[in-house]
């Protein structure tokens, strides 16, 4: 079998990659959807900076040398395992830039306890 | 959860202790969209090539069966898939804006709620790889075409391939399988189905024609078509004259327009090779080339090196010898490749070993890289010699 990837109708909208270390876990228990990741800014010399609970991540923007497509599944379709890339999908987005946050999050101190 | 406020965007820049002076106005609030742990997304990591094609509006495909890994195909080119692992959180979201385009657009809104999509750890990396074309010979060797007269077409429960079925079965692009096709001489016959010639239906047909060019005393460059479908079209259906013609001439048109052919004087000599070779297991090298010389038509010159991928000659044996051996029949897999032709041979110099691997050869790649990569090399009587890596059970 074989499972086409078309870009369907209309330009490829242009989304955008952040990579991040480590995990992405939500904070109580339960989905991530709906749930808030952060706060993006960039400076003015145009540097991301990522406001994720209490760390800053300050990271860069990198044009990516080999774009990505993104695939999404058709719904109805079979659930593929990692190793079988068939099912039917869509490509959904082209992404050429990514925001790389590899710096240590530096965490945002909220208070100071005075010595006494 | 609402959205967040201006306020609330502020209140956190003040308690990260950043200093908004030093911002752009704009600010993404990122949160996680409703589906974004379905794991419905995933990456593809595009070649160059592919992403001008997606953009472009052409589709891209995956190709196997569950028994083959899979390849992805453009129109014209195919790659291997492999999953690439990353240790980072790779997220993916819409509708997010990079600092040049906040830039650009002074009016955009200075608060942005951009929705993840997707996450994942990893994603599909290509790399281009030779199409997968064996299966094409092999499909359609099931059920080669014997002619009219064969009675095995009536009663054949072979399958019959269109170019559709040829599309979705063979792990290679359109433009690469419908190239094969024409490398293979493979023919349309009922108008769908893609057949190839059985071998001695084929040199039945290619005996007719040599034998009227000879009779009618004509030029090997200027084969009339016209004549040889009146000629021998009461002998073979006109499409199998006009087919033969094709696969062993080169087609012109004169400026009456008139078809003629120009014969291809290595491929009927190779061709008559083959069906000499065919017979027997082995043969002494001076007695075939005599054979060979007389069995080919009138103003053709045979040559040993129109055998390249066809037949071995061994020189190291008294007398000397030749055999066939064909390179379609050898297996696709590099490794598998180099081990089948080390157990036919033990030693191979370079010049007899290259019709044998040159297929095998990735874009860009050569022979002798090849041969670093799955042989030894050695010295034998003063000539450089290949053998195998490993020992040959």
């Amino acid at each position: 079998p074989c499972s086409s990837y078309s870009s369907g109708t209309g330009p490829l909208a242009q989304w955008m990659l952040v990579e991040l270390q480590g995990e992405v876990e939500p904070r109580q228990s339960g989905s991530l959807a709906g749930s808030l990741l952060g706060d993006l800014h960039y400076t003015c010399e145009g540097i991301p900076v990522l406001i994720v609970g209490h760390h800053i991540l300050y990271g860069k923007v990198v044009q990516l040398e080999k774009p990505f497509a993104v695939l999404v599944k058709q719904a109805g379709a079979p659930q593929p395992s990692p190793g079988e890339p068939q099912g039917h999908y869509t490509v959904t987005a082209l992404i050429k830039t990514k925001l790389l946050f590899k710096t240590r999050p530096k965490p945002i101190i909220t208070h100071v306890p005075k010595k006494v | 959860v609402s959205e967040r406020s201006r306020a609330e965007v502020d209140a956190t820049l003040q308690t990260a202790k950043l200093n908004p002076a030093e911002l752009l106005p704009a600010v993404h609030c990122v949160s996680f969209g409703p589906q974004a742990s379905a794991g419905e997304c995933c990456l593809l990591q595009l070649e160059p090539e592919l992403c001008a094609e997606l953009e472009a509006g052409r589709s891209l495909v995956i190709r196997g069966e569950k028994d083959e890994q899979a390849v992805l195909c453009s129109r014209d080119k195919t790659y291997d898939m492999k999953i690439a692992d990353t240790s980072n959180m790779l997220l993916f979201i819409p509708g997010c804006k990079t600092p040049e385009q906040l830039n650009a657009d002074p009016a955009s809104c200075n608060m942005i709620y951009s929705q993840i999509a997707g996450f994942s750890k990893n994603y599909w990396e290509l790399r281009r790889c030779r199409p997968k074309l064996k299966k094409l010979r092999k499909l359609l060797m099931e059920d080669p075409y014997e002619g009219p007269s064969s009675q095995k077409d009536q009663t054949s429960t072979f399958s019959k391939y269109t170019t559709e079925d040829l599309f979705s079965l063979i792990q290679a692009s359109e433009e690469e399988i419908l190239h094969q096709l024409q490398v293979i001489d493979a023919c349309k016959i009922e108008g769908r189905y893609w057949r190839v010639l059985e071998f001695n239906y084929e040199m039945k047909l290619l005996d007719h024609v040599t034998q009227l060019i000879d009779s009618e005393s004509w030029s090997l460059k200027k084969v009339p078509l016209r004549t040889c479908l009146e000629e021998l079209g009461s002998l073979e259906p006109r499409e199998m004259i006009e087919h033969i013609l094709l696969s062993y001439g080169r087609k012109y048109i004169d400026d009456a327009g008139e078809v003629y052919f120009e014969m291809r004087e290595d491929k009927i000599c190779r061709a008559i090779a083959q069906m000499l070779l065919q017979n027997a297991v082995k043969f002494n090298l001076s007695e075939f080339q005599e054979v060979w010389q007389q069995s080919v038509p009138d103003g053709m010159t045979t040559r040993l090196d129109q055998l390249k991928g066809l037949a071995l000659v061994d020189k190291s044996s008294r007398p000397e010898t030749i055999c066939l051996l064909k390179v379609e029949d050898l297996p696709e897999d590099n490794q598998e490749r180099f081990n089948s032709l080390f157990s036919i041979r033990e030693k191979w110099t370079e010049v007899d070993i290259t019709p044998y691997i040159q297929d095998l050869c990735a874009e860009k790649q050569t022979v002798g890289a090849l041969l670093t990569k799955y042989a030894r090399s050695s010295m034998l009587n003063g000539v450089k010699v290949y053998n195998s890596r490993r020992p040959i059970s």
